[in-house]
């Protein structure tokens, strides 16, 4: 960033964070953890520091709120910060954002996996039917290009043979 | 007659035959449909066959002493003309008959020849199958001799012309006109139609193959070296021949070489000629002299014709023929302990002595006789050239090749004989009938391949002086059976040289033998009929059945009797049925119930050929329905029909496509494990975020309304 650019951000900054200072003073004491985990998280996304941020500013809202709406004074912000329930509900939902962080993958990946193994019933239920109705000979074993290249190399060819026991055929079927 | 299932009835005083089951009558759920149901078995005792609702023969009633060395003769009467004397032949089966000249015949009155009344293929009890009956007039007369062994009461000189010679010759005449040679005139095949005995008739000539029955005595010497089945057709020379020792033997009132066997009198026949054999220490009538002389000429350009004996009944005396004497070599040339000085001699000396003819042919004694006595360079050259043909023959072949070429030697030597090998010995005009006969006796055919592939037609032809137009068709002829026999798929091989060759040869197909088919048309009903009793796992076209219907109807069935060998079962199958359905749909019947019923068991390779499961289940279902109509057309085009097939293609490949895209599915969602947790973290902490995101804007938006409010 060049430097006259920088001076003019300070220049309107600084005027503005004298306007809200109270609010700055309560934020630069609520925010630690959004700050803590936007620095933990960086080299993976913004999303740790998003969701602990949201959170945690969440749960500085209410204080906020009465800052703002009952006298926005240096005074009401100390009195905030100095409060041992407003830290509470500062560091708490931080917390629960930091679990919310920590959890949804897992959630995510379970789901995802159930809904894999119902697809592949589908898939196996429906190869079944086309046998039935079709005959063995129907058959056709996919087999990935590398798994290919490897057999081409091992001189194994008959891989793809081997892996037709993946359907069974129904008993009384040819 | 001729159309033979329908002419069988039982006898009048048994109980009629129920009536055909109708179509409808066949059990709607089983696929066997029962066809018309068989006449009962009759009994061959008191039994009778009526035929053409006219012709009543007698099971029981043998007539031994009109008996035929293949048929046998009973007694017949005819229910619109009662007392007219007649009675039947009926022909053993290994002897193919001579249908040709039965369908001539039929009905004519030829004067001096047994009138032949009717003929057909009939079921005959006592045989329990079905055979050809040929009804005659009956000779009242009885034979002229009873048999060859026989003597005949000696009819006086002056008279002999006037009641042998002049009514039998007329009856050639006849004969001659119509086409046809007899080729079984002999002294106990001549009747006198009148219980007076004064009126002669010539007898049957058409119950076995031509020549077939002849002594070897009456047979001109070419026709005598011949196999009895083999000696062909001939021509009214040959007949000529047989009148002559015919009338010879009735005029010395007995046969002179009777106990002589036939190598003899061969051998006595080349050596001094026909009428010095046939007259032996007898003298002959000096008023026939010069007759017998004439039609008893070896050489068939010196035999009397019919018109030199007309000329001769009329009084016009003709130069007696004087037998042509053979060329006598200086030396004689020793073949065992006998030595020779004519080649025709030597040459039948050589057949008969087999195992020793091939050392005078193998040192070279032969050629140099032919070159130094005869000066016949051309014969010696021929016999060098059949000695180089087989040496070029393999080692391992050696007893083959020397037969191969002792048979092409006496070709060379004698090429008015007969092609000879060892017991095979056959006139290129009798192979057909011969090998119909080997096939129904179940002997050996090997000779008769030879024959042919061994090209020794070929060097009998060639070695004709004077070729008829007859014999350069015989090029063609076994040209074509070559190459039937090389091709050994059903419908070729050895089975369609003898439909090709004996037209009116019966299919000798196991399955329909006793039903005596000898034409395309009957085939499928006899198929129909042989369903009742035949084991229905096998095909019901054989080799015979395909060989038959490709002589008899290539034109209509050649591609799918092509199709019927394919090596793919399924085609092969649906071959089989294309042929029997063609031959339905063009020549009927309507409807072949235990024929289709037959065929619709044998459709599981077509019904698995379709790879579609349900439509299978569909067609099992339905091949009954086809069944009970019994219309094999219809069979055929629901099972190949051509859009199902395409159908049947397309969705085949269609699931195989499907199988495999699900596959790869499968695949990836099996071996997609590390994929899927990099997605679900990422995806997992997207969630996370816009949650926290959406809890933070709702509580700040709660709390500022709030204090709002």
């Amino acid at each position: 960033m060049k430097r006259s650019k920088f001076l003019l951000y300070t220049l309107i900054a600084l005027p503005i964070g004298a306007m809200i200072i109270p609010t700055v003073v309560v934020l630069s004491v609520a925010l630690v953890p959004t700050a803590v985990a936007f620095i933990m998280e960086r080299k993976k996304g913004f999303y740790g520091g998003i969701t602990v941020g949201a959170l945690n500013l969440a749960g500085t809202a209410p204080y906020l709120a009465d800052l703002w709406f009952k006298g926005h004074t240096v005074d009401a912000a100390i009195g905030i910060i100095t409060s041992v329930l407003a830290w509470a509900a500062f560091y708490g939902a931080a917390a629960v954002g930091w679990a919310i962080y920590a959890v949804t993958p897992n959630l995510v990946s379970s789901f995802m996996a159930m809904t894999a193994g119902r697809q592949i019933t589908t898939l196996r239920a429906r190869q079944r039917e086309l046998v039935q109705t079709w005959g063995p000979d129907v058959e056709i074993v996919y087999e990935p290009e590398h798994v290919k290249a490897q057999n081409a190399m091992s001189g194994n060819k008959s891989t793809s043979m081997g892996n037709q026991s993946q359907v069974a055929a129904p008993a009384g079927l040819e | 007659m001729a159309e033979p299932a329908s002419d069988l009835r039982e006898a009048p005083q048994r109980a009629p035959e129920p009536a055909l089951a109708p179509a409808a009558a066949a059990p709607a759920a089983v696929p066997k449909a029962v066809p018309p149901p068989a006449p009962e078995p009759s009994k061959a005792t008191g039994t009778f066959i009526v035929v053409r609702d006219r012709y009543t023969i007698y099971c029981e009633k043998a007539i031994p002493s009109l008996d035929m060395p293949n048929a046998t003769a009973y007694e017949v009467t005819d229910r619109k003309q009662e007392g007219r004397p007649l009675y039947a032949l009926v022909v053993k089966t290994d002897m193919p008959p001579r249908i040709g000249a039965m369908r001539i015949l039929k009905g004519l009155e030829i004067p001096h020849v047994l009138h032949l009344v009717d003929w057909g293929v009939a079921e005959w009890p006592p045989a329990d199958r079905k055979c050809v009956i040929v009804i005659y007039h009956r000779p009242m007369g009885g034979r002229v001799m009873d048999s060859m062994g026989a003597t005949f009461r000696r009819i006086p000189d002056h008279l002999f012309a006037k009641n042998i010679i002049k009514p039998l010759s007329e009856g050639l005449v006849e004969l001659t006109l119509k086409g046809i040679t007899h080729r079984a005139i002999r002294p106990d095949n001549l009747y006198f139609m009148d219980e007076a005995r004064t009126n002669i008739v010539l007898g049957d000539c058409v119950t076995s193959a031509p020549g077939h029955d002849q002594p070897v005595s009456v047979e001109p010497i070419e026709s005598g070296m011949a196999m009895p089945s083999g000696r062909g057709a001939g021509n009214f020379y040959d007949d000529m021949y047989a009148f002559g020792a015919t009338l010879l033997m009735l005029s010395l009132g007995r046969d002179t070489l009777v106990g002589v066997p036939d190598q003899e009198i061969l051998r006595r026949k080349v050596t001094v000629g026909s009428y010095a054999t046939l007259v032996g220490e007898e003298r002959a009538p000096v008023a026939v002299l010069e007759c017998l002389r004439g039609l008893l000429a070896d050489d068939p350009d010196q035999r009397w014709r019919i018109e030199n004996i007309e000329l001769w009944l009329a009084g016009k005396r003709l130069t007696p023929i004087q037998g042509k004497a053979e060329v006598q070599a200086r030396r004689a040339l020793r073949l065992g302990d006998q030595e020779f000085n004519s080649i025709r001699p030597f040459s039948y000396a050589m057949y008969v002595n087999w195992d020793k003819a091939m050392t005078v042919i193998a040192d070279g004694q032969l050629e140099i006789w032919l070159r130094r006595q005869f000066e016949n360079n051309e014969m010696a050259d021929a016999v060098s050239a059949a000695i180089k043909n087989s040496l070029a023959m393999p080692s391992a072949m050696k007893g083959e090749a020397d037969d191969v070429l002792i048979a092409r030697v006496l070709i060379v030597l004698d090429p008015r004989a007969p092609v000879r090998m060892r017991d095979f010995r056959v006139n290129l005009d009798g192979f057909g009938a011969a090998l119909a006969i080997a096939m129904l006796r179940r002997d050996k055919l090997t000779p008769f391949a030879d024959f042919i592939n061994k090209d020794l037609w070929r060097h009998a032809i060639a070695a004709q002086p004077k070729l008829s137009a007859e014999q350069q068709q015989f090029e063609q002829v076994f040209r074509d059976l070559k190459n039937y026999i090389k091709d050994t798929t059903m419908g070729d091989g050895v089975e369609r040289c003898v439909y090709e060759l004996n037209e009116w040869q019966f299919c000798m197909s196991p399955l329909l033998a006793s039903q005596y088919v000898m034409e395309v048309k009957g085939i499928l009903p006899a198929l129909d009929n042989a369903a009742k009793s035949v084991n229905t796992k096998m095909w019901p076209i054989d080799r015979h059945v395909a060989a038959f219907l490709r002589a008899r109807y290539a034109k209509g069935t050649q591609a799918q009797l092509d199709s019927m060998n394919d090596q793919r079962t399924e085609r092969a199958t649906i071959g089989m049925l294309s042929t029997l359905a063609i031959v339905q749909w063009r020549l009927g019947p309507e409807a072949l119930y235990g024929l289709a019923s037959w065929v619709g068991g044998l459709m599981g390779p077509v019904i698995n050929s379709y790879q579609n499961r349900n439509k299978r289940r569909d067609l099992e279902k339905d091949i009954p329905k086809f069944v009970r109509k019994g219309n094999l057309a219809e069979l055929y085009n629901y099972l190949d029909n051509p859009e199902e097939r395409q159908r049947d293609g397309e969705g085949f490949n269609w699931a195989r496509a499907e199988f495999s895209a699900a596959d790869k599915q499968i695949y990836d969602l099996e071996h997609g494990q590390f994929d899927r947790q990099e997605s679900a973290m990422k995806l997992g902490r997207q969630a996370g975020a816009v949650c926290a995101v959406a809890v933070m804007t709702l509580t700040l938006i709660g709390c500022i309304l709030s204090k709002v409010m």
